[in-house]
C-alpha cells in the first residue's frame, strides 16, 4: 500500500457511527470523570472498493511541506490507467504550510497555480511543519465547522524517527484536540487523563493488536476492559511494563489512567 | 514462535541454527528474549563491550515498535542499537555524561534527543544546531527534534533516560 507522507485531512463530513456521535463529548458522569467516545468511522470505505482514508469526505485538505512531493507523486499511482495530470488537479490540497524546505520547486508551483493556499513559515523554526498546520486549522482555517474537528494526519509513522517523535509529540501538545496519527500498519491517537475513555473498535478495518503507551510520564495505575491482558490499577513506565502486542478481544475498549496514554491498535490491510 | 513460518523454521534447523520456543512466556516481547539470551550466553569478560544492533526494529506495527524502545529501558546498562533504513536509534542513560563520535560519511545529518517515557528537567548538550542549555524536555512540550549536527562530536547530559537518534545516510 502506498504511503501518503503528512497530509492532514480536517474532519470528516459524515460518519457510519454507533450512537451517539462518536465524535461529541458525552457528558456521562463515570468516576467522577467525564466519558470520550472515539470510533475509527474514518477508515470504512464510503463507496465500495474505495481506498483509505477518505480523502473526498474531509473538509479540508493540507500538505505539510513535502507532505505535497508525496501526494503529487504517489496520488497518480491510485489510479494508473488515468492521466496523472488530472489525478494531481482532483486531489490538489487547499492548503501547503510549513517551512518549505522540503517541497520540490515545480510541485508548489503546480499547486500554487491551481489555487492552493501556500503559507510560508520558514523563518519558524521552532515548530515542526504538522504543528504549523495544526495551528492553521485550529486558528486560521476560515469556513471550517470546527465543532467536532477530527484532525487525520496520513503518512505520520515511519521514517525518520525524530519526524515521527515530533509528530507523537504534536498530539501531546494539543491535546484538547482529536488528532490521529495513521500510517500503513497502525493508528495513534492521545487518551487524555482527564477523561474515562470508550474507543469503540471497527472489527472490520482495525485491530485486533493493540497497545497503551505512557509516551511522556509514567503511569501509576491505568485499568482497562476489552483486551486479552487488561490493566487492572497497574502501573506503566517505560524501563518496565508497557502495554504493547496486545489485543482486542471486544467491540468496546475502555480505558482509564492518571496519565495521558497514547492508544494505537493496528489497520487490517486491504 | 507464533510469527515465523514453518518452512522457514525447518530450513534454518536443518543448517544447524539453534530454535528456543519460548512460547509459554506471554509477559515479553521476542526482543526482549533475544537480549535476555545474549546476556546469559556472554562470557562475563565480554559483556561490558558487548553491543547488540537490532536491525529491523522500527516502522511497522506501532505498538511492536514501541515495544522494542521499551528493551532499551529494560536493559539500560547494555548498548542496543536500534536500527531502521531511515535511523538508528540509542539510549543516553542519565547516570553517564555522553560523548557521541558523528560518523559524517555513513549518518547524520538530522538528529534528535526524545524525553521518552519520563520529563526532563534539565538538559545540556553541545554539537547541535539548536543545543540544549540546561533545558527542560517533555511529551506535550519541548523535545529535540528535526535538529541537526553541526560537528563530529556531540556531547549530551541530562537529568533522565534520552533516546538518541540520527538519521542514516541512503547509499
Amino acid at each position: 500500500m502506498l504511503r501518503l507522507q503528512s497530509i492532514i485531512l480536517a474532519k470528516a463530513k459524515h460518519f457510519t457511527v454507533p450512537s451517539p456521535s462518536s465524535l461529541r463529548l458525552v457528558k456521562k458522569r463515570m468516576i467522577a470523570m467525564d466519558l470520550m467516545h472515539h470510533s475509527s468511522c474514518f477508515l470504512l470505505p464510503t463507496i465500495p472498493l474505495q481506498r483509505r482514508p477518505s480523502l473526498t469526505t474531509a473538509q479540508l485538505h493540507l500538505c505539510a511541506d513535502g507532505g505535497a512531493n508525496r501526494l503529487y507523486d504517489e496520488m497518480p499511482l491510485f489510479f494508473p490507467q488515468e492521466d496523472a495530470s488530472d489525478v494531481r488537479r482532483r486531489y490538489k490540497p487547499d492548503v501547503i504550510k510549513g517551512d518549505m524546505d522540503s517541497i520540490r520547486r515545480e510541485v508548489l508551483e503546480f499547486y500554487a497555480s491551481l489555487g492552493t493556499e501556500i503559507v510560508d513559515k520558514s523563518h519558524d523554526q521552532d515548530t515542526t511543519d504538522l504543528h504549523k498546520c495544526v495551528t492553521y486549522i485550529r486558528d486560521s482555517a476560515s469556513g471550517l465547522d470546527k465543532s467536532n474537528l477530527c484532525i487525520l494526519v496520513v503518512g505520520a509513522l515511519g521514517g525518520r524517527f525524530d519526524h515521527e517523535m515530533g509528530n507523537v509529540n504534536v498530539i501531546c501538545r494539543f491535546s484538547y484536540m482529536r488528532i490521529v496519527l495513521l500510517s500503513n500498519d497502525s493508528l495513534i491517537h492521545l487518551l487524555p487523563r482527564t477523561y474515562c475513555h470508550e474507543i469503540h473498535i471497527q472489527t472490520s478495518v482495525e485491530g485486533p493488536h493493540c497497545g497503551l503507551i505512557p509516551i511522556g510520564t509514567p503511569s501509576k495505575s491505568s485499568t482497562t476492559t476489552g483486551l486479552q491482558w487488561d490493566l487492572n490499577n497497574t502501573a506503566m513506565e517505560f524501563g518496565g511494563l508497557v502495554s504493547t502486542s496486545n489485543i482486542v478481544k471486544e467491540e468496546k475498549v475502555t480505558v482509564q489512567s492518571d496519565c495521558d496514554l497514547l492508544w494505537t491498535i493496528s489497520i487490517k490491510k486491504l | 514462535m507464533d510469527s515465523i513460518r514453518k518452512e522457514v523454521l525447518d530450513f534454518y534447523r536443518s543448517l544447524g541454527t539453534k530454535i528456543i520456543d519460548k512460547s509459554h512466556d506471554q509477559d515479553t516481547t521476542d526482543l526482549h528474549k533475544c537480549i535476555t539470551y545474549i546476556w546469559d550466553f556472554a562470557p562475563d569478560a565480554n559483556k561490558s563491550s558487548l553491543c547488540i544492533l537490532v536491525a529491523g526494529a522500527l516502522g511497522g506495527r506501532y505498538d511492536h515498535e514501541m515495544g522494542n524502545l521499551n528493551v532499551l529501558y529494560c536493559f539500560s546498562s547494555l548498548r542496543i542499537v536500534l536500527l531502521s533504513d531511515d535511523s538508528l536509534i540509542y539510549l543516553l542513560p542519565r547516570t553517564h555524561h555522553h560523548e557521541i563520535h558523528i560518523q559524517t560519511s555513513v549518518e547524520g545529518p538530522h538528529c534528535g534527543l526524545i524525553p521518552i517515557g519520563a520529563p526532563s528537567r534539565s538538559s545540556t548538550t553541545t554539537g547541535l544546531r539548536w543545543n540544549l542549555n540546561n533545558t527542560e524536555m517533555r511529551f506535550g512540550g519541548l523535545i529535540s527534534s528535526s535538529n541537526i549536527v553541526v560537528g563530529e562530536k556531540v556531547t549530551v547530559q541530562s537529568d533522565t533516560d534520552l533516546l538518541w537518534t540520527i538519521s542514516i545516510k541512503k547509499l
